[in-house]
């Protein structure tokens, strides 16, 4: 397939938290609002006056002052983050907003209050308590807290919060997830007109830039994928699903596809599942109960106890393979992480022993070290996915 | 009368030879830390070797 | 003509006394021990006849209650011991009360054992319930009316369903027993490791799903309460656990508290979860909820924390004969587990409080007046070596005056006004076992500075779970305002309930190079610095 028109200049869009359309956008007069975590609903951050900023740290190999303040016992994307911090990376924001929701995220979300890393004028940091069940105890504590903590602190920057604003900002949202969710849906194709890697970079310059300036672009490479004409031959062996925490480094995924695979679904921290669903607003609700209601049912953070959500993290795995024809599911989990430990083990368990789909874990640092090693366990698995399908080819013939 | 006086001194008298013997035997046992030495020598090789041994339910 | 013969006896056995020994440079706590690591010594301590006596007398009280524990049904606690590799932990019970109150002498003696021979009766009293009803072992008439409640949610509130019995479900197969046994979990731990589960994650939730894949949970109630409480991997091991008790037709509901306990909203949601577990509970039981019977145990519970904050005026002097792993593992026990449900604790602490009343009225010092440094022990300590405290005072005089999970939850419960006791409850609960100050922001970690000058310490010692993601991210802070602030500080490394990442002796040396190197000061008793107890329970 021909390159898409904008891949570089997306890809020098992710080179770096402060890159040409935050510059712009802030030249403009827009506030920039950082944030870590799904559980900090984006469509929020994005209203009118503001935009929202996911924050990555990329390139950054080593973490010397991430690992004194946090230990190098901790989350690598934590640290990673505060290391970029303290370097000055984030000096554009006004305001991070953080969630409770792994201890390792919201230490590192505390240093900024702390140490000050950020020297920008005004700059606030606010933690939020993020729920662990969905009901409708859960959403209300949700609501208050983002009402409270994030609500109006960008009120208090200047930053018109009235319903209005927040409708304009759920229009917003929907647009780029409608490009996005129809970017993402070529690759349900047999024969995929979008690579995951560049799937993976067109999601990620939709979190990290301000929406009204990158989404022309989006709209263009939506134009050119619809007219793309793929390879005649596939270059892939099998198709995957990746599952995980922090993903934010699409070199994971070109590691990936380098051998032998296809990423068509990506359900991890950063990916569009969840992330790029249309936000509906119900009967009687205001614009911002259906925001928080809408993170809250979508998110499938490992960390949500109650049944339903349980429930929900496989299922959507288990529908992805079916809508997007996977062969497997690729579960990672990042060094250090309690949550997606203990999710890795128990959805491979439930996917392979009780659903019959094939997993393969894997466990990564939050920069692509240890490449290697990887290479070896995704060779293998493919591998193992390409001889299961002849064997299932054969038995049929 | 005499009979139970005799019965009495020669109860209280058992009594006090068993708790004596109970005391000695016990504070000898606790002196000589003689209980944990069993239960480390003897008892829980014993039980580790039958739990190592066990059939156990094991799944997620 | 009494204390001269005491006196006389004491003067002809003092050569046996390992106090005596270290003070004299003739040995010490070690000598008695036997030299194959395993941490059996060849005697007892000679105390003095006394304290000697005191003790024997607490040990032969603790004998009665386990021979009590095994008479009231012997079948279920033998079928017990031969089904769980856990309970057959539990006969290193007299080892352990040795080793946590080695050294002792006097009142610390007095209140030590009134304590653990409370904690050995409410032990041997709930295990025998426990196993009487296990349904894996046959059953009992209490097994249907029993509900199974996470070790770290607070029982209080389950005293309004006076005929149902709650019971912590990790408390016995892993929770207290590893405290005893520090070969226990890693067992536990390797189960659960051989399942996938990174080496990394916090060791006592690594154990606890080690425990549901290994089926070592005992079976009862229709019903489990799970939550979040503590922490992360808390709420990550309620999912594995879950579908263990699932497979055993038991119902789990996730009872969850807010992470951010000091928040308004965040006491709001904590109280609305407290008022769905007590409808959850009512619902799968078919019973209603008795207020008044809650007001009678909440009256309990209040009466324990007023001691409990005339306690803490008290360890601000230094005449408190309670403190080090007396004064944490009691409050451990009477807070996680009694919880106000037995007025019995409620006696102990009238005694106890009587002793120090005393001991302040006559100005006891206690440890012989040897302790040289008041320190404060912040974050969850390492439960293979529940006597680190009691080393750190024979060996360096160093007196752990408090420990962090001893300033759980103290408000007061109002007894009276049904809504209101609600709220109390709310906060109270959500102010549990290695969570008030551990997690819900850097304020709670932060206010160990306040407790050490409260309580009129010089050093804070603060363990540093290598597992612990939340403390690991205050490590630099901790440090620099340990500094600013001018408090000696150290920090223990210890992996909670893994003896194998950081043994017991790697965490001495932490505090013999502390001592040794940046404080230049000489232990109290050789013997003790460098030993090896690797094999020990």
């Amino acid at each position: 397939m021909h390159d898409l028109k904008h891949t570089l200049f997306f890809e020098t869009l992710l080179e770096e938290p402060f890159n040409d359309l935050v510059k712009q956008a802030v030249e403009d007069g827009d506030v920039a609002l950082g944030y870590n975590c799904y559980y900090i609903p984006e469509t929020l951050l994005n209203l009118p006056g503001c935009f929202s900023s996911r924050l990555r740290a990329p390139n950054c190999a080593a973490t010397p002052i991430g690992d004194y303040y946090l230990t190098n016992r901790n989350c690598p994307y934590s640290r990673a983050i505060l290391e970029r911090a303290v370097e000055g990376s984030y000096n554009y924001l006004s305001a991070l907003f953080g969630a409770e929701a792994c201890s390792a995220m919201e230490r590192m979300e505390e240093h900024f209050e702390q140490i000050h890393p950020v020297k920008h004028d005004p700059f606030v940091t606010t933690i939020i308590d993020a729920p662990l069940k969905s009901d409708r105890a859960a959403l209300v504590y949700y609501m208050n807290e983002l009402r409270d903590k994030v609500v109006a602190k960008i009120a208090e920057l200047g930053v018109d919060t009235s319903d209005d604003a927040l409708m304009a900002a759920i229009e917003d949202h929907n647009e780029v997830s409608a490009i996005i969710t129809e970017i993402g849906d070529f690759r349900k194709l047999d024969n995929p007109t979008v690579t995951g890697y560049e799937f993976h970079v067109i999601q990620l310059v939709s979190e990290v830039c301000p929406h009204k300036l990158i989404l022309p672009y989006l709209k263009e490479t939506l134009e050119e994928i619809r007219e793309r004409t793929p390879d005649a031959k596939p270059d892939f062996r099998a198709r995957v699903i990746v599952a995980g925490s922090e993903i934010d480094d699409p070199e994971f995924t070109k590691l990936l596809e380098f051998c032998g695979a296809r990423v068509v679904g990506d359900r991890y921290c950063f990916g569009a599942k969840p992330g790029r669903e249309p936000i509906e607003i119900r009967d009687g609700e205001s614009p911002f109960e259906a925001i928080c209601r809408h993170y809250l049912e979508t998110n499938l953070c490992a960390r949500f106890m109650s049944e339903d959500k349980i429930d929900q993290r496989t299922d959507v795995l288990e529908a992805m393979v079916k809508e997007y024809k996977a062969d497997g599911v690729i579960i990672e989990s990042m060094k250090f992480c309690e949550f997606w430990s203990y999710e890795k083990v128990l959805a491979s368990h439930i996917l392979t022993q009780e659903r019959g789909i094939p997993t393969c874990q894997i466990e990564k640092d939050y920069t692509l070290t240890g490449a290697g090693q990887l290479r070896t366990r995704f060779q293998a698995f493919v591998e193992g996915l390409e001889i299961k399908k002849l064997d299932t080819a054969g038995k049929g013939a | 009368m005499k009979k139970l006086i005799s019965f009495v001194f020669r109860l209280v008298k058992r009594i006090i030879k068993i708790g004596v013997l109970l005391f000695v035997v016990t504070f000898g046992i606790y002196m000589s830390n003689a209980e944990n030495k069993l239960i480390y020598d003897v008892v829980r090789p014993l039980l580790n070797k039958h739990y190592d041994n066990q059939a156990r339910d094991r799944r997620i | 003509m009494k204390e001269k013969i005491i006196s006389f006896i004491d003067q002809k056995l003092q050569r046996f006394d390992p106090i005596w020994l270290a003070e004299n440079g003739k040995g010490g706590q070690r000598t008695r021990y036997r030299d194959d690591g395993s941490g059996i010594a060849r005697y007892r301590e000679w105390r003095g006849v006394e304290d000697t006596f005191q003790d024997y007398t607490a040990w032969l009280k603790n004998l009665g209650y386990m021979g009590a524990m095994v008479a009231r049904d012997p079948v279920k606690v033998l079928k017990g011991i031969w089904e769980y590799r856990w309970m057959g932990s539990f006969l290193a019970s007299f080892a352990f009360v040795d080793r946590i109150y080695e050294g002792y002498r006097g009142r610390e003696l007095d209140i030590a054992n009134i304590h653990g021979n409370a904690i050995v009766r409410i032990l041997t009293l709930r295990i025998g319930l426990i196993l009487h009803n296990d349904a894996r072992l046959g059953g009992g008439e209490m097994t249907d009316k029993m509900i199974g409640l996470d070790e770290t949610i607070p029982p209080l509130f389950t005293a309004g369903f006076p005929t149902l019995n709650a019971e912590p479900m990790q408390t016995m197969p892993e929770f207290v027993v590893c405290d005893v046994d520090q070969h226990l979990d890693p067992y536990y731990i390797d189960v659960a490791e051989s399942y996938g589960l990174a080496p990394d994650v916090c060791s006592r939730c690594s154990a606890e799903t080690g425990v549901a894949i290994d089926d070592a949970f005992p079976v009862f109630g229709k019903l489990v309460l799970s939550t979040n409480q503590p922490c992360n991997a808390s709420e990550a091991t309620s999912m594995f656990q879950r579908r263990r008790f699932h497979q055993k037709g038991i119902e789990d509901y996730p009872f969850v508290f807010a992470m951010q306990h000091n928040t308004k909203n965040g006491n709001d949601y904590s109280k609305e979860e407290l008022r769905q577990a007590i409808q959850k509970i009512e619902e799968v039981y078919d019973v209603k909820y008795d207020w008044n019977a809650l007001f009678e145990k909440a009256k309990n519970m209040n009466h324990q924390n007023q001691i409990e904050l005339e306690k803490w005026e008290i360890f601000a002097t230094p005449f408190s004969p309670l403190s080090g792993i007396n004064e944490s593992l009691y409050k451990l026990v009477e807070w996680a587990l009694v919880n106000g449900h037995d007025e019995y604790f409620n006696e102990i602490d009238d005694k106890v409080i009587g002793i120090m009343r005393q001991a302040v009225k006559d100005q006891y010092l206690p440890y012989k007046g040897k302790t040289r440094h008041r320190a404060f022990l912040w974050g969850p300590s390492a439960m293979y070596y529940t006597d680190f405290p009691t080393w750190a005072q024979n060996c360096w005089g160093i007196d752990i005056v408090l420990n962090m999970d001893s300033t759980m939850g103290h408000n007061m419960i109002n007894t009276e006004d049904p809504e209101q006791a609600l709220t109390d409850l709310a906060k109270f609960s959500e102010k549990g076992v290695m969570r008030h100050h551990a997690v819900g922001g850097w304020d709670n970690v932060n206010a160990v500075w306040e407790w050490a000058n409260r309580l009129n310490c010089d050093m804070v010692i603060c363990n540093d779970n290598v597992a612990c993601k939340g403390m690991n991210g205050v490590h630099a802070l901790l440090e620099e305002q340990a500094q600013q602030l001018g408090f000696k500080f150290v920090f223990l490394p210890h992996d909670l309930e893994d003896c194998r990442t950081i043994p017991r002796k790697e965490i001495r040396k932490a505090i013999n190079d502390y001592m040794s190197i940046v404080l230049n000061e000489e232990p109290l008793d050789a013997t003790l610095v460098d030993f090896d107890d690797a094999e020990a329970w």
